[in-house]
């Protein structure tokens, strides 16, 4: 039984009111909280999520005080798990350890915790889970192969139930001290390297929070000097405008805002890298430039016929009864697509005077024999060109 | 003129491969028709042995007149769907260019002339859906205009650019306002000298004309069978006087006339109809659905692709044994039989 109730004591971490601080609590390790946050039972919550369980039905089972005539009444559980309110315990334990009222348990009062959890079942077996995690912590890399881890899990698990539900207490706990005999080394070792992981992982998590601080106070830094830079600058029109009499006011504030520009383009270019985005202008700009230059000139199809220009003279307009609705078309609706009655009247001269020299073919060509083959079938098989 | 040049007219595939002389095409149709013949005599022997020496074999100009029966039936087609003159001009050298790599023995023009006009509304850009089309025509269904239109597509070498003579008279008859001494209202006054030489014109698709000469010599001729002044006024602004093309432009222009009033001669309807009679009993049997031969041809492309197939399988079968593993080895080492396609028809 004490051995028991040692291990609960070792996680008992008292709230820090005034009422429970006297000389006895300052030889436990005592972790400092809000009054909203508790680390109750087994539950570690630093982000403060977690609060206290109470509710309105509370009642001491001691002393049969509850919330309605008691504003502050406060249950806290014993390491037994019998809750009782804050009176109850400085009343029966201020004088040292005592027997449960309820269970006849030898207390202490360093051993009451708040309550998280409404089930106090849940309470129990998360602060087993917790002390039994911390024991058998070894790793799969600790074993030859798979089956033994499991083995070894399985039995962490038989243990924990043992645990949770009384079973076999005096045994359940020779088991673990057994283990604990056996494995000191590779436990302590295991610890360490959970602690490692852990601390890593708060450095990377502050060393993020350091960037994105860093990040924001650049941001607001070049928003300050913009800001600063657009007030000289209207500065800059005014005292020109004051000293330039007579001279075209429109003239002054649109050289003064172009010097203004400039000034700021070469501050821009003098500065490389100083923001992300000139960075990544300059490299789009590089791209460019070596596209640019690998890019070979496009060369359209570069037919040259003879489209018998010599031949006729177009002209401006015709007397075209064909063409009129098109012509008439006020809207446009018929030219939609790019159609110009000039490139049709073109068109259609061009083809009027197209191979009109062009003596029709005589005797038998030679195209005759090429182009035409047939199978067998009698049907047209066309000719590979 | 810029001699190192080619002349556009000349780049067209129109003057490549479909400009015959008067003689080129009539040897064109005959051994078309002795060749569609003798495949269809093999095939009625091959049936029934002797019974081709009974059937009467159409001639080549009797093919050509039923061509022309259904080239007039194009223009009746075009009137009822308001088609612009472009693609009945378009459709009819479809079907004429049809003619001249296939026979009406194989292929009847009732059917082709349907997929011709079909297939030029959508080469000249004036598209019509296929169930308005085929609505509009008794007894027609999609899949008759479909399903002959890559076999014309295809005979046609996919070269669907057309020249035409219409257009070149239309263009003849803008470049007659830019003569020097024209007066200055000639096409308002005398706008039926260009309709009777439109009306010519349609007449020349009728005839080989566009087979023959270029779209401009017919445009031409057609103009000056409706006023010869203006052709010789037209002609002299276009080349120098005495100038060798000027007196051969005479010379086919009386050629081009002969043919188009030849042409423009209706078409004896029955003559046509025994003609189509006749084409009832000789069309080749293997291009009849339901018919004997139509199955037996059916059933031998079947059992050589069968073949082909089995053949195929054993090959695959042997290498899979030959490898050892029964689901291959990986791909990249498998050798791909490229030339082993299931759907030839030879």
């Amino acid at each position: 039984m004490a051995n028991r109730m040692n291990w609960l004591q070792g996680k008992t971490v008292r709230k820090n009111t005034p009422s429970a601080s006297h000389s006895r609590s300052s030889s436990t390790p005592q972790v400092q909280s809000t009054s909203s946050t508790i680390f109750g039972g087994g539950v570690k919550d630093p982000s403060g999520r977690i609060t206290e369980y109470s509710s309105d039905d509370d009642q001491c089972p001691v002393c049969k005080s509850d919330k309605y005539l008691e504003k502050k009444l406060r249950l806290l559980v014993s390491s037994c798990y019998h809750k009782m309110c804050e009176s109850c315990i400085d009343r029966l334990f201020t004088l040292g350890p005592a027997p449960c009222p309820i269970c006849n348990k030898v207390l202490r009062k360093l051993a009451f915790t708040p309550q998280t959890f409404e089930d106090l079942g849940v309470e129990k077996e998360i602060a087993i889970r917790r002390r039994v995690a911390k024991e058998f912590n070894k790793r799969l890399e600790d074993f030859s192969n798979l089956r033994e881890f499991n083995d070894y899990l399985e039995d962490v698990e038989d243990i924990t139930f043992n645990l949770i539900n009384d079973v076999d207490p005096v045994g359940t706990e020779a088991r673990i001290a057994a283990y604990r005999e056996a494995n000191t080394a590779l436990t302590l070792l295991n610890t360490q390297r959970e602690e490692a992981y852990i601390l890593s992982l708060r450095q990377a998590e502050e060393q993020d929070r350091k960037e994105k601080e860093a990040r924001a106070e650049e941001l607001r830094r070049e928003e300050e000097e913009e800001r600063q830079e657009k007030e000289s600058g209207r500065r800059e029109i005014i005292e020109r405008l004051e000293r330039a009499e007579g001279s075209d006011a429109v003239n002054v504030v649109r050289r003064t805002k172009r010097e203004r520009a400039e000034r700021e383009a070469s501050r821009k270019g003098v500065a490389p890298g100083k923001g992300a985005q000139a960075l990544l202008r300059a490299r789009m700009a590089a791209a460019a430039a070596t596209a640019a230059t690998k890019d070979t000139p496009h060369i359209p199809l570069q037919d040259d016929y003879y489209a018998y220009e010599d031949m006729f003279v177009l002209q401006s307009t015709y007397v075209d009864p064909l063409s009129e609705a098109v012509r008439k078309d006020r809207e446009g609706i018929m030219r939609a697509g790019g159609y110009r009655v000039e490139e049709a009247w073109e068109r259609a001269v061009r083809s009027a005077v197209a191979g009109l020299d062009l003596w029709p073919l005589e005797s038998d060509r030679d195209a005759f024999q090429s182009s035409h083959a047939f199978d067998p079938s009698g049907d047209a098989i066309m000719s590979a060109a | 003129m810029a001699a190192s040049k080619t002349p556009l007219y000349e780049a067209s595939t129109q003057f490549k491969n479909w400009r015959y002389s008067p003689q080129s095409l009539a040897k064109v149709r005959s051994s078309l028709n002795a060749a569609a013949v003798a495949v269809i005599r093999n095939t009625f022997e091959a049936d029934e042995p002797g019974s081709s020496s009974a059937v009467s074999f159409l001639t080549p100009d009797e093919e050509i007149l039923l061509v022309r029966l259904y080239v007039s039936k194009i223009t009746q087609l075009c009137g009822f769907f308001r088609f612009p003159e472009e693609v009945e001009a378009t459709a009819v050298s479809y079907l004429k260019r049809f003619y001249l790599k296939n026979t009406v023995m194989d292929w009847h023009p009732k059917n082709v002339m349907l997929t011709a006009l079909f297939l030029a509304t959508k080469t000249t850009n004036n598209p019509i859906s296929l169930e308005a089309y085929t609505n509009n025509i008794p007894k027609t269904n999609p899949s008759d205009v479909l399903d002959l239109e890559f076999l014309i597509a295809q005979s046609l070498g996919f070269e669907f650019a057309v020249w035409h003579a219409h257009r070149a008279l239309w263009g003849i008859w803008l470049d007659l306002q830019n003569a020097p001494d024209a007066p200055p209202n000639r096409a308002a006054s005398q706008s039926e000298v260009y309709d009777a030489a439109l009306r010519h014109v349609r007449a020349s698709r009728l005839s080989d004309a566009e087979l023959i000469y270029t779209p401009s010599q017919i445009a031409l001729a057609s103009l000056s069978m409706a006023s010869p002044e203006l052709t010789a006024e037209w002609a002299a602004s276009k080349f120098p006087s005495e100038s060798p093309s000027l007196s051969m432009l005479q010379s086919t222009l009386g050629s081009i006339t002969t043919l188009i009033e030849s042409a423009a001669r209706p078409v004896d309807v029955e003559a046509v109809r025994g003609v189509d009679l006749r084409l009832k009993l000789c069309k080749n049997p293997e291009k009849v659905p339901g018919s004997k031969a139509y199955l037996a041809k059916k059933a031998e492309e079947d059992r050589k692709a069968e073949e082909k197939r089995n053949r195929k399988a054993a090959i695959d079968a042997q290498a899979m044994m030959e490898e050892g593993d029964p689901f291959g080895d990986e791909l990249a080492g498998r050798l791909v039989d490229y030339d082993d396609d299931d759907d030839d028809d030879d």
